[in-house]
Formats: C-alpha cells, sequence, structure tokens
C-alpha cells in the first residue's frame, strides 16, 4: 500500500490507470487541470495515450472514439467543460460505449468561482445530454480516497452497463489535498472492495437485445464482428431505421437496463437512523463531510439527528427516504436542486427544508444553528431569502 | 493528545503559505497522522489573502474545515483581521513585520520575526516561511517532530538546503528557548 498526502485529481488518475484506462483526452480547466497534467505524465509509463483537444467538446468526441475502437477512456473537466460534452455524451449512450467522465463541480452558472466548491450539476449530471429516453449512473465522492476508489468502480459500471458514468465531484473534493492510500497488491484491492471489469468485445452481428441484459461487452469498431453501431434510431443488428416502432426498443433498453440493476449500483453512507430521528439531514460531496461532524457532534449533545449520504447519485436512491421525519437538504447551491428529489421520494407527511451555500462548506456551527431552528419549529432564513418556501 | 488538531496558516500570495501548509501535512502523514488540508484558491494567490487549512488527527477526518485552531500562523495583518477571531484556546504565532495584533486578545500570540531574520541572518526575505514552519513545529510541543519535520521540508524544497535547514532551526528555537 503507497501512502502519501496528495490531491484528489492525483487520486483519481491513479483510479483511473489502475482500473485499464490508457487513453485521457481532454482540455485543462480548474479544478481540474492535474488530472490532465498527471495522465500526461502517467499514462505514457503504461503504454497509454495523453491527448490534448482544441476543446472539451473535440476532448470528449475523441475519448468516446477511441472508447469505441476498444480502450478504456476517461476525460475529466468541470462545469463549462461539461456543458460542452453534452453531444458526444449522448453518441456515448446512443451507441452504448462505456467511458468515465468526470466532472469537478465550481460555483456556476458560466464561469462562475474557478477555486471554489459548488454542486449546481446535480441535474445536469442526471440529463448530461439532449433527447431523454435514457437513464444516468452518476457517482459522488466526498474524499480524494474515496474519488480514486469511485474511479474504479465507474470504470467497473460503464463496461457493466455498456454506458457512460459520471464521477459528480467538486472542488474541495479534486483540489483538496489528503492522506491517501493506494492499493498495490491484489488482495489490497480486494480488501478496499474495489471492482475490476476488463474490456470484452461484443461478438455481433446484432448490435444490441431489446432487453434490459447487462454485462454484455460492447460493440467495438474494426473488430470485424459484424455489429454495426448508429446514433441514429438503430435496428438490433445497428442499422440505421429512424421509425417510431424500432425507437421502442433501444429506448427501453436505456431506460431499464439501468433501472432494473440499480443493486449493482447503489451505494451510501448512513448514519443514526435507528430511533426514528427527529431530524434527517441530507446531503453528498464534500458538503456531507461537516454535516457529518456536525451530526455526530450534535449526537454528542442527545439531539436525535441522523444523516443520509447517497454516493450514487443518480439513479437517485428513492428507499433511503422511507422513514417519516423533518428533512434537511444541505447542498452546495442556492436554488436547493437535491430537495426536490427528496421531497419526491419521502413519505407524504415528512417536512423538507433546505440550506445552500456556494463556494465555501458550511460550517459546523452553521449547521447547529440550523438543527437548532428547526427542533424548535422555527423557520429558517438563509441570508438572502424572506421566507423558505419549497 | 486531541482527537483533532487543526492548524491555520495565513498571509498573502507568495509568502509561500500553501508550501508551509504542505510541508506540515506531509510531515504529519508520515508520522502517521491522518490529513486534509484545503487550500484558497484562484485570484485570491494574486495579491488576496491566502488560507491553509490542517487537521490532523488518529482518525478518519470527517469536517476538513478548520473552526477552532490550535495553532493559527499569520503572515499579513488582513489574515490576523479576517480569521484571528477565529482562535479561542489556540497559539497565534505571528510576524510583527506584517502583522499589527490586537492586545487585548487574550489567546496566546507569539511573535516571530520571520522576515526580519531571514533578511539579517540569511540575506533573503525568501526563507521567512521555513522560519516561521520551525515555530509552528517548536509550538506544537513534540506533536509535530524535529527531525521529521526538516527532513521533510529538505524533500519538499530542492534548493538552497543549507539557508533552509539554518531558516528551520532558527524558527525553532523562537518557541522552544
Amino acid at each position: 500500500m503507497k501512502r502519501f498526502l496528495e490531491t484528489g485529481n492525483f487520486a483519481i488518475t491513479e483510479g483511473a490507470i489502475m482500473a485499464g484506462c490508457r487513453l485521457f483526452a481532454g482540455y485543462p480547466i480548474t479544478p481540474a487541470t492535474e488530472i490532465a497534467e498527471a495522465m500526461s505524465k502517467n499514462l505514457p509509463k503504461v503504454g497509454g495515450y495523453y491527448i490534448q483537444a482544441e476543446d472539451e467538446c473535440g476532448a470528449m468526441h475523441m475519448a468516446v472514439g477511441a472508447a469505441a475502437g476498444g480502450m478504456k477512456t476517461m476525460t475529466a473537466t468541470s462545469g463549462p467543460g461539461f456543458i460542452l460534452y453534452a453531444d458526444p455524451y449522448g453518441w456515448a449512450i446512443g451507441c452504448e460505449i462505456p467511458i468515465v467522465v468526470l466532472n469537478s463541480q465550481r460555483v456556476g452558472p458560466v464561469s462562475g468561482i474557478t477555486g471554489a466548491p459548488g454542486q449546481g450539476e446535480f441535474y445536469n449530471a442526471r440529463y448530461p445530454t439532449q433527447g431523454g429516453n435514457y437513464e444516468t449512473i452518476v457517482l459522488a465522492p466526498n474524499s480524494a480516497q474515496e474519488a480514486m476508489e469511485l474511479t474504479v468502480e465507474a470504470f467497473y459500471l460503464s463496461e457493466r452497463f455498456r454506458t457512460p458514468v459520471t464521477i459528480l465531484a467538486d472542488q474541495l473534493v479534486t483540489d483538496g489535498l489528503e492522506d491517501i492510500s493506494i492499493p498495490e497488491t491484489d488482495e489490497e484491492k480486494e480488501a478496499m472492495g474495489l471492482r475490476f471489469m476488463d474490456r470484452k468485445v461484443h461478438m455481433g452481428p446484432d448490435f444490441y437485445p431489446a432487453t434490459d441484459e447487462i454485462d454484455l461487452p460492447p460493440t467495438v469498431l474494426g473488430k470485424n464482428t459484424g455489429a454495426m453501431c448508429s446514433d441514429w434510431t438503430p435496428t438490433e443488428e445497428g442499422y440505421d431505421i429512424e421509425t417510431v416502432e424500432a425507437h421502442h426498443k433501444p429506448s427501453y433498453r436505456m431506460i431499464y437496463k439501468i433501472r432494473n440493476h440499480t443493486d449493482v449500483i447503489a451505494r451510501h453512507e448512513t448514519l443514526f437512523l435507528d430511533d426514528d430521528p427527529d431530524i434527517i439531514v441530507v446531503s453528498f460531496g464534500t458538503a456531507s463531510r461537516t454535516v457529518k461532524t456536525a451530526v455526530k457532534k450534535a449526537r454528542e449533545k442527545g439531539l436525535k439527528i441522523g444523516m443520509i449520504r447517497p454516493i450514487s447519485l443518480w439513479p437517485f436512491p428513492d428507499e433511503l427516504f422511507n422513514k417519516k421525519s423533518t428533512y434537511l437538504s444541505v447542498e452546495l447551491d442556492y436554488d436547493g436542486q437535491m430537495v426536490r428529489e427528496v421531497e419526491r421520494a419521502m413519505p407524504c407527511d415528512s417536512d423538507i427544508h433546505f440550506f445552500g451555500k456556494c463556494g465555501e462548506l458550511p460550517t459546523v456551527a452553521e449547521l447547529h444553528e440550523i438543527f437548532d431552528k428547526l427542533l424548535k419549529n422555527e423557520p429558517l432564513k438563509p441570508e438572502g431569502w424572506e421566507k423558505e418556501v419549497w | 493528545m486531541k482527537d483533532r488538531i487543526e492548524i491555520l496558516a495565513s498571509g498573502f500570495g507568495g509568502q509561500g503559505v500553501v508550501r508551509l501548509g504542505q510541508i506540515v501535512g506531509v510531515g504529519a502523514v508520515n508520522q502517521g497522522f491522518r490529513v486534509t488540508m484545503l487550500k484558497s484558491h484562484g485570484t485570491e494567490q494574486r495579491g488576496g489573502y491566502v488560507r491553509t487549512q490542517l487537521v490532523l488527527s488518529s482518525e478518519e477526518i470527517d469536517s476538513p474545515l478548520v473552526e477552532d485552531p490550535d495553532y493559527f500562523c499569520v503572515l499579513s495583518s488582513a489574515a490576523y483581521k479576517q480569521f484571528g477571531h477565529m482562535v479561542v484556546d489556540g497559539t497565534i504565532l505571528y510576524d510583527p513585520a506584517m502583522v499589527e495584533i490586537d492586545e487585548n486578545k487574550t489567546t496566546r500570540q507569539i511573535a516571530i520575526a520571520a522576515k526580519e531574520t531571514a533578511v539579517e541572518k540569511l540575506g533573503r526575505p525568501i526563507y521567512a516561511n521555513t522560519i516561521m514552519l520551525g515555530a509552528l513545529t517548536g509550538a506544537t510541543a513534540g506533536l509535530l517532530e524535529k527531525k521529521n519535520m526538516l527532513e521533510t521540508m529538505l524533500k519538499i524544497i530542492p534548493k538552497f538546503k543549507e539557508e533552509n535547514k539554518k531558516a528551520f532551526e532558527l524558527g525553532f528555537s523562537m518557541t522552544t528557548s
């Protein structure tokens, strides 16, 4: 086991190469630039390739192309680049091409604040491209160590599901430094719970089955398998057809291959949920770090407060929100994106509240103030808001 | 030992505040600590304040935020004004050449003449942050081990090893003698 102090960006690179990534195409952007930097140094050492593209749109197209040609590939960016991934992301979904995409969220919209964390791409990660008719897999780490482990997992899931997987990190995960343990032996990897899957080739002539089947290797172009691969509505053999009748089949597959196998994807962390807590705090990514400290300290004071942290963010883990309680969504955005999902998933006689910050983490002191108000049934009034209405 | 040690370092861009934090962080990892380190970023590095937040623990660290610093190394008045109030029971190490302190504050405040000593004894102000690193190491009374911190510093800063070694020792003696 190697152990050192490094950034999440570095940890992600280690995880990707460990998972078999051999091509990275990207365009540098704060706070994910160091991934490009580390990839450019480390990929050639293992026989891999680093490509700096002319922009993010080109970068992800290149990575998708290389993945369709049989390589395990990755790209990394932040919000302003992620939005330019929209077109190639759709290609990867529609053509069932495995690829790993990292989005280190900063403060938006548009360029926003470069060196500060945000979580404004909660929904954007769910709907990264146009057209609908698909589910997406999104994983959200809250530390450099977890970012490394989820990078390995993202490669595994992308192969099993024949689909892109997004790692939705934030600036503090990728730019912050932490002690990181990198496993070196197979035993160490197994002990850490890492899962790996080699790239295999689907021997056609069919392109896809009109079922929810997973563990089907991807079509690899140029391998002379007879399978076609099309971004237009395809037949099961992969020929363009563009008919309403034909469109139902790939749509069903893209939705239900993920929706029917969430047990393979689901990951979460929960704390103190066994005694019907008065408040359940919900958060993901680095916001959950201070939330966890705040919840533990509140318990020491005798307050009945619990915590839910979705790690697999999409598909959204509705089943975690089965308790009647007062829910509090803590997010690094001001518009309360996850509030809506929690509200949809929770029992209808529960309450939902929101505390948002942007560019910095909520402090433990701030969270304790919020807990106190909620326990006294006082309305929350975040700075700038007259009334908390959801 | 407390289950969680918080260290804050802040000053202007270019003073080596992030480097100081990195050396402390790597040194702490070498001693077996779990460590988180947040560094300020962006326009702040071009003239504004720069901040490094370090948390050390023998356990897994949840919040990486410094909210109650045990040690605050401060290299500018602006940083002192912005973060000084957070220090309640901790120790403030400040450079009197750059920081005007609040004399009424009840917490322990130690003057470390880092810039002046760097210029007088080593000829260049650039060694001020190494002097501060030595002073911080001394102030922690063994929590950060002197030999380890010195070796870590020499490994991370590739040049002027003799000068940096001397600077570290000078700083260390300011909080231990």
